[in-house]
């Protein structure tokens, strides 16, 4: 038995009977033998539901793996800590902007992958982002998010 | 000659359209020798510059770092035993060894001269094959394109897989993602739960970056790989001999006549075509025994094959606008974003822009073994480029890729959440592949089909009545049964 194919199995079969339901409320078109919208997304269902149960069944019938074979579940914490920053730094730019936001973001992921420099670390989790968010506004005509930037001086006006 | 050729010859000459090909070929050096780092992620790296420049500079420029994102990976398989990039897995068989005798430079300079003599191979393939085809594919309809993406979709479902099912299941998974947002024939609102940003769906560009740059910027924190090493070998002379080039020419024929003919095929890709023809070369060569031990033909067969999978994977990309890999699909997003839609008609329309493309590529090869010759003494030292700088750069451009595309959040959260899909299928061994075409293929997809049956007033036999269409179902069920049958005879095996 191989626990993960089941797992994905079986939250592909709800994936699927969701959508199947989601199906059912679109609209059909009033033309008959033509194919409406629903149409493709009917047969979607049908191999979703199909493929999963096919994983499931073969996650019963394969043998599991043997203890140490298995090395995806080590070293997680980092990657937790990443996705953790990463949600952190996709929340906090809308308010603060790509700028205010990347500097600590860039300094939090060099430490991350093992910087020790704090100089080093310090200079380019300045210098870096303020050369992207320049490049694309000034050379790309891009403008990167500036975020609530009145936000901030309210909060500072009411400190004052 | 054909003003078209002329005009599209005079486009990619252009002194600008030279310098986008030459700072890719030199980004693609770059990010192909660093291991860890693949083709997708340089790509990524340029990709929101592609947004706002020329298209014909963002084409020159993509597929510069294309052709020697290949090359550069032969770099540190030579050096450092370690594979730049899957493509030069097969290389460092023997191109390490004879790093070890201390003759890196001879490796280097052979693997720069096949990889040259395979990249030109299959430009030819290109020039040649990709008009005639484009012609073909103009004769085909709703139901003939529609076996033809079922058909791309069913084999890179059984190439790109481990497992059969776990490769259909990315496909439709991926599908099931393109029928959010307005369908394609009437444009009715499919599964947008009111939100405005889903109505123009999710786009394909946004969820590759996730799906590719988030699971190696997580697997990058444990690698070791990425970085650490300085390449310390001595290279000497790299400038290959007359001998060593008479000795190469059979197996650089057989990788390059590999590796086109299997670019051509969605999903095959660099690392197949580099082991097959290794395995091939081995096989033709006068003296196989030396194979694994710093053979020079061991390292000509699979160069060769990794650069002429490049040229025959832009002949479908071009033709009939089915990518045969990652890199290509991000060109058709590349092309999409400038209003330019790769497929039979752009050699009609935009007959100048669609030759334009190809002698890029001719050029891209070129640059490819000037600067990669000239400059690799320099280069090698990229190698000990540290990942502290590298992964946050990476992190940075994907969230400034995904927002310049339509200068929107959403698109940053939608990047993310495919970076979440691209971790989970990666724990469960799901190929990510099947899940890209399907993303890029799935609304001409649905709207083949549903073209067909409206025009056949509902009935199915009209993909079986027509020759073209005929033939791509049955290859697909071929394809599909091969790969079923080859899966149940190693299931056996084991159990007995």
């Amino acid at each position: 038995m191989r626990k993960k194919n089941i797992i994905a199995g079986l939250f592909l079969t709800v994936l699927g009977l969701a959508y199947g339901y989601l199906t059912t409320g679109l609209p059909e078109r009033s033309l008959p033998n033509t194919p409406g919208p629903s149409f493709f997304p009917w047969i979607i269902t049908l191999c979703l539901l199909v493929l999963s149960a096919s994983l499931t069944l073969q996650g019963l019938r394969m043998e599991a793996k043997t203890p140490g074979t298995d090395k995806t579940g080590q070293h997680q914490s980092p990657a937790y800590f990443f996705l953790g920053l990463f949600v952190v730094f996709l929340a906090s730019l809308p308010f603060f902007g790509f700028l205010f936001a990347s500097i600590p973001f860039f300094a939090a992921l060099m430490l991350c992958y093992g910087e020790v420099g704090k100089l080093r670390t310090a200079s380019i989790s300045f210098g870096f982002p303020i050369f992207l968010f320049l490049l694309f506004r000034d050379v790309f005509n891009i403008p990167l998010p500036r975020g609530n930037l009145d936000m901030l001086s309210s909060v500072v006006n009411v400190l004052t | 000659m054909n003003m078209d050729i002329i005009q599209g010859l005079t486009q990619a000459s252009m002194p600008i359209n030279l310098m986008g090909t030459a700072i890719g070929v030199l980004m693609g050096l770059t990010v192909g020798m660093i291991p860890g780092l693949t083709i997708s992620s340089g790509i990524i790296l340029i990709l929101p510059l592609t947004f706002v420049l020329e298209p014909d500079f963002s084409i020159a420029l993509l597929l510069g770092l294309y052709v020697s994102g290949m090359t550069g990976g032969s770099f540190s398989a030579t050096l450092l035993n370690i594979p730049g990039t899957p493509s030069a897995s097969a290389t460092a068989i023997d191109g390490y060894p004879l790093a070890k005798k201390g003759e890196a430079g001879r490796a280097l300079g052979i693997s720069i001269s096949a990889g040259f003599f395979g990249g030109m191979f299959s430009f030819l393939c290109l020039y040649f094959i990709a008009p005639l085809l484009a012609e073909v594919a103009l004769r085909f309809h709703a139901a003939d394109l529609f076996s033809l993406v079922l058909f791309g979709l069913a084999i890179i479902c059984s190439f790109a897989a481990k497992s059969l099912i776990k490769g259909l299941l990315s496909a439709v998974i991926g599908l099931l993602i393109v029928t959010v947002g307005q369908d394609p024939v009437m444009g009715t609102a499919r599964f947008t739960f009111g939100n405005a940003n889903l109505l123009s769906g999710i786009h394909f560009l946004t969820a590759l970056i996730g799906l590719f740059a988030i699971p190696q910027l997580v697997s990058s924190l444990t690698d070791k790989d990425i970085g650490t090493a300085g390449a310390r070998q001595k290279l000497g002379s790299i400038l290959p001999k007359i001998l060593d080039l008479m000795r190469i020419r059979r197996s650089a024929s057989i990788g390059s006549a590999i590796g086109a003919f299997l670019g051509i095929l969605p999903g095959v890709g660099g690392p197949i075509a580099a082991f097959i023809s290794y395995d091939y070369a081995k096989k033709a060569s006068k003296k196989p025994e030396e194979f694994g031990k710093g053979s020079i033909e061991g390292v000509a067969a699979p160069e060769s094959a990794n650069n002429a999978v490049t040229g025959g994977a832009l002949i479908p990309m071009m033709t009939l606008g089915i990518p045969g890999d990652p890199v290509t699909a991000i060109l058709i997003g590349a092309l999409l974003v400038h209003g330019l839609a790769p497929g039979p008609l752009l050699f009609i329309e935009r007959a100048d822009f669609a030759y334009g493309v190809i002698f890029s590529f001719l050029w891209a090869n070129i640059f490819n073994l000037v600067i990669a010759m000239s400059g690799l003494r320099i280069l090698v030292k990229v190698l000990a480029m540290p990942k502290t700088l590298l992964m946050p750069a990476i992190a940075l451009f994907c969230v400034v890729g995904s927002y310049a595309l339509r200068n929107s959040f959403f698109d940053v959260y939608v990047m993310f959440f495919f970076g979440l899909i691209g971790l989970a299928m990666k724990w469960l061994d799901m190929p990510v592949v099947p899940m890209l075409l399907a993303l890029v293929l799935g609304k001409q997809l649905e709207e083949h089909l549903r073209v067909a049956l409206t025009s056949s007033k509902g009935d199915i036999s009209i993909f079986f009545t027509s020759p073209f269409s005929l033939f791509f179902i049955c290859l697909s069920v071929i394809s599909i049964i091969l790969v079923f049958v080859a899966e149940h005879r190693k299931r056996s095996k084991v159990s007995t």
